[in-house]
């Protein structure tokens, strides 16, 4: 009797033991229903000899609109809502438009950021395996991303994402050699 | 009258019998033309059972937009998982990854780039340039993975050209139509070699509409079409259509039958030699056409067989009030048996046309029409020895009218000499010239089909070329003449063309482009001199290197290795390149002609044995031509030759051409009054003209004589019948359909009246 009990108490146990601060942390993005940020980069592709900078504006907008415009050196605009990425260039009259289901890899790299913004941790947990470090006195929160899929971890070796409070600072990708670095600024 | 119910039953059960035994056939290929010129035949043969039949158009409407392309999705995700479908497009189409790493292979061999001053330094350049200020944009991962590999962008080239799509817009993933209320399009081929057999058509039709509702469409309404709709869902239409119109004109008439003749026993003497008539008919086509009867030949010939019912009419109603059946059937047969002998003469015509659905049609009206004929000359007086069937005197002032009528020679003359100047003022009969007016399928339908089309971008082909028959590597290397021929014009006299050397160059062309790769030592020496200054590490671009050599190692691509490697190329080549039997066949698609007679001079200059223009509209109208002629031909010579045949049974010139005017009269009023309805006459019109001309023999025959009111009652009820059977057809949405009906109903009416008109005057004692 006593075993059985325990059973259902261990039946009726989350699967996964969260950490607190992540929770917390996930529960401050979900309370943000839209935030809008400066952002820089710099991609390091390793056939070339210099790093490769860009900057511009980030939106987010609950439940499922990310937009990433770029401004500088080039005009364009990365935009997911729901399952649909748009991808436009308005220099060259460019304007594509693509089904996340159809490019798995290019949903996994948005999931990440997405799933972050708006406090999915179900999400998250569908394509990474995650580490959470709290956020210190003088050091910010900081989830690394480690892709699920063998497909994915060929072009994709590690995300980490950190941040103060309800608030991402930089968002590096791991990948090729390579490696993009995002400076968030509010 | 125990003999009428076995002979009902009996024929009953032969007609069970047979149709259990032989099919019928429901596919429109044996019902069209095989065509008489090598173009029309290759013409024909395609849109009968080549690759063109495999495809299905698809709208979907009636509901939000955002709801139509989540329908449309899940539809096309649906269709693809039956894995009945070659190819599904409906705006998400991309390359597997299995396809990506064949182009990506073969990407030097396919690209039209791959040419020896590609590869200096002067052309590198631009493109190192491009691919270090894409490596800027958010498309950097794409190009961080194929850039260095590719920096010539063969790949990217290739693999934008083949998705490239018609200009269609996409919203959320799906295709919508640019005008009208929402509507979601998709299309899809069905899987096969080429061309379907009815039962994969139907199979495939299916899959489609359970993908559809798989999707959990709600209010969304799905609208199919294609070749394949309309052979096996139009055709079942016309077939209900066939049949509601039989139950509803076999209702009235015997609505009318019985008010005239109040007879039960006189409804089972009607139906024995219809009956016996259409199983002898049906019998005969599948005996002379190998077993199978065209199901359209079949419907029409059911419906032209009702003429027989004058027959067992004529036969009661002439029985004069002492005589049994068997003596009035001998004494009226002389007279009978000239009408059905001279209608199955008019008849023939139709087996001379050449047109396949015509000749069956010939064959089953032909054969029912005498043995409905021989039926009631021998059958029904041995059924019914001692019936006493007769017609209630008509009312009061139909008989005046009717009275009136006749002997009214001038008034007669007048109005067919009227007929015969008004069709002269209208300019003579139009002919059709548009091959859809002749197919069975309902017109709402091929309007459905045309705008789908529209919409889909698919191209009404109105020229195309064909090229071989030959080897894969002959018929490929024809597509590039014809590519490299057609340049010159595009833009100007055609918008674009689709070949199938566009999707895979023909072998020789795949070895020239492997010779214009640069030797590795070349290739490394105009690398280094195009990176000059640009940020790139000297290793970079190695993988490049190495692919330039394997390029050149690579054995050709075929037709059979994309098959098996890349479906969704494959599937855009199958409709263009296909086997036939042992030989490859090839087809090229014009777009947006706006000057065939270019097109036909630039095909004749380069005199190409295996370059076939085909100018499709002209074709099929040459050839509606060429059928039309011979039925018109043939009709005449029937009509000279029932009037020789009316000429030795009447034994006179004088009574032949009594009895010819009145035929002659309704014919001219029927083209007269057609002309000016608008029709545009068919080969069905003429076949219907054949008709009625052998009804109008009954007619003019029995009225020519010394015709008492009884005669004329008589022959009253045989008109009202027939008016009764075909009047309804008239409002058939079927072209074919409504022209049997509208020029057999105006038809009869015309040859009743006129023949009435011509019957001399009764005399007074009478």
């Amino acid at each position: 009797m006593r075993w059985a009990l325990l059973l259902l108490l261990a039946l009726a146990m989350p699967a996964r033991a969260e950490d607190p601060a992540l929770l917390r942390l996930m529960q401050g993005f979900a309370a943000q229903p839209r935030s809008e940020a400066r952002f820089t980069e710099d991609k390091v592709i390793p056939e070339l000899d210099l790093p490769l900078p860009s900057q511009g504006l980030l939106r987010w907008q609950a439940p499922d609109r990310l937009e990433k415009h770029t401004t500088s050196p080039i005009d364009e605009m990365l935009r997911v809502e729901g399952g649909r990425l748009l991808y436009e260039r308005p220099d060259r009259g460019i304007r594509r438009e693509f089904g996340l289901e159809e490019q798995p890899e290019m949903r996994a790299l948005v999931e990440a950021v997405r799933g972050t913004l708006a406090g999915d941790l179900a999400t998250l947990h569908r394509y990474y395996e995650i580490g959470f470090t709290p956020e210190g006195a003088g050091t910010p929160w900081r989830m690394v991303l480690s892709p699920l899929s063998i497909r994915l971890r060929a072009a994709v070796q590690r995300i980490t994402v950190s941040g103060r409070g309800a608030q991402v600072r930089s968002i590096e990708t791991e990948g090729g050699g390579g490696v993009t670095r995002m400076q968030i600024s509010p | 009258m125990r003999r009428l119910l076995a002979a009902l039953l009996l024929l009953a059960a032969l007609g069970g019998g047979l149709g259990a035994l032989v099919g019928v056939r429901a596919d429109l290929a044996e019902f069209l033309p095989t065509g008489r010129s090598p173009a029309s035949t290759f013409l024909f043969r395609e849109l009968q059972s080549g690759a063109a039949t495999t495809l299905l158009l698809a709208g979907m409407e009636g509901a939000e937009p955002a709801e139509l392309a989540r329908v449309s999705r899940e539809t096309a995700a649906g269709l693809r998982a039956s894995g009945l479908f070659d190819f599904v497009g409906d705006g998400t189409v991309t390359l597997g990854e299995g396809e990506q790493a064949l182009l990506f292979r073969y990407r030097y061999l396919l690209s039209p780039e791959t040419r020896p001053e590609a590869f200096t330094a002067a052309a590198l350049r631009p493109k190192l340039e491009a691919l270090l200020e894409g490596l800027r944009s958010a498309a950097s991962p794409l190009l961080a993975r194929f850039g260095f590999t590719d920096p010539t962008g063969a790949f990217l080239g290739l693999a934008h050209a083949f998705l490239a799509e018609s200009r269609l817009e996409v919203r959320d993933g799906a295709w919508f139509a640019a005008e009208g209320p929402p509507r979601a399009l998709l299309i899809a081929r069905a899987r096969s070699g080429a061309g379907l057999d009815a039962e994969a058509q139907r199979q495939a039709i299916a899959a489609f509409r359970a993908a559809f509702e798989a999707a959990k469409p709600g209010p969304a309404q799905l609208l199919l079409s294609g070749p394949g709709v309309f052979a096996s869902e139009a055709a079942a239409s016309i077939r209900a259509d066939v049949r509601l119109i039989t139950l509803a004109s076999g209702g009235l008439l015997a609505a009318f039958l019985l008010w005239r003749y109040r007879s039960l026993m006189l409804l089972g003497l009607v139906a024995v030699p219809l009956a016996a008539g259409t199983i002898a008919g049906f019998a005969v086509t599948a005996l002379v056409f190998g077993g199978k009867v065209q199901g359209i030949a079949f419907g029409f010939g059911m419906t032209m067989l009702g003429v027989t019912v004058d027959y067992p009419i004529l036969l009661a109603s002439l029985r004069r009030p002492e005589e049994g059946l068997a003596a009035a059937a001998r004494r009226i047969w002389p007279t009978l048996r000239l009408a059905a002998a001279s209608a199955a003469t008019g008849l023939a015509a139709m087996l001379g046309s050449g047109f396949p659905g015509l000749v069956q049609l010939g064959v089953f009206a032909g054969t029912g029409l005498l043995v409905a004929a021989a039926t009631t000359r021998w059958v029904l007086p041995w059924l019914l020895p001692e019936a006493r069937i007769a017609a209630r005197p008509l009312p009061g002032p139909i008989r005046a009218g009717l009275g009136m009528l006749r002997g009214r020679r001038r008034l007669a003359g007048g109005v067919v000499l009227g007929a015969g100047l008004l069709l002269l003022a209208l300019g003579g009969p139009a002919w059709q010239r548009d091959l859809a007016a002749l197919s069975p399928v309902p017109r709402e339908a091929q309007a459905l089909d045309g705008e789908l089309r529209r919409q889909l971008g698919a191209p009404d082909v109105r020229v195309l070329f064909a090229l071989g028959p030959g080897t894969e590597a002959e018929v490929l290397a024809a597509s590039e003449r014809l590519a490299e021929a057609v340049a010159p014009l595009l833009g100007q006299a055609l918008q674009g063309i689709d070949l199938p050397s566009r999707y895979l160059p023909s072998e020789a062309t795949q070895r020239t482009r492997q010779a214009a790769l640069p030797a590795a030592g070349m290739a490394q020496a105009a690398l280094a001199e195009a990176m000059a200054g640009l940020p790139f590490r000297p290793t970079a671009f190695a993988p490049f290197l190495a692919a330039l050599g394997e390029s050149r190692a690579l054995a050709p691509l075929t037709a059979a290795a994309l098959a098996a490697e890349a479906p969704t190329l494959a599937a855009r080549l199958s409709p263009l390149l296909f086997r036939r039997g042992e030989a490859a066949q090839g087809v090229a698609l014009a777009q947006g002609v706006r000057d065939p007679a270019a097109l036909a001079a630039m095909a004749q200059r380069l005199g190409d044995p295996r370059i076939l223009f085909i100018d499709v509209k002209a074709e099929t109208e040459g050839l509606l031509d060429a059928y039309s002629r011979a039925t018109l031909l043939w009709a005449l010579a029937g009509a000279g030759l029932v009037l020789g045949l009316l000429a030795l049974g009447l034994g006179g010139v004088r009574r032949t051409f009594r009895v010819a005017g009145p035929i002659g009269g309704a014919l001219l009023v029927t083209l007269a009054a057609l002309t000016a309805l608008g029709e545009a006459l068919t080969l069905f019109h003429l076949a219907s003209l054949l008709l009625l001309a052998g009804l109008a023999i009954d007619y003019s025959l029995f009225l020519a004589g010394d015709a008492t009111d009884d005669t004329m009652g008589a022959i009253l009820n045989c008109a009202v019948s027939t008016l009764l059977t075909f009047g309804l057809l008239a409002f058939c949405g079927t072209p074919v359909l409504h022209g049997i009906g509208l020029t057999v109903s105006i038809g009869v009416a015309s040859a009743f009246l006129l023949a009435c008109a011509m019957a001399p005057r009764p005399l007074l004692h009478a």
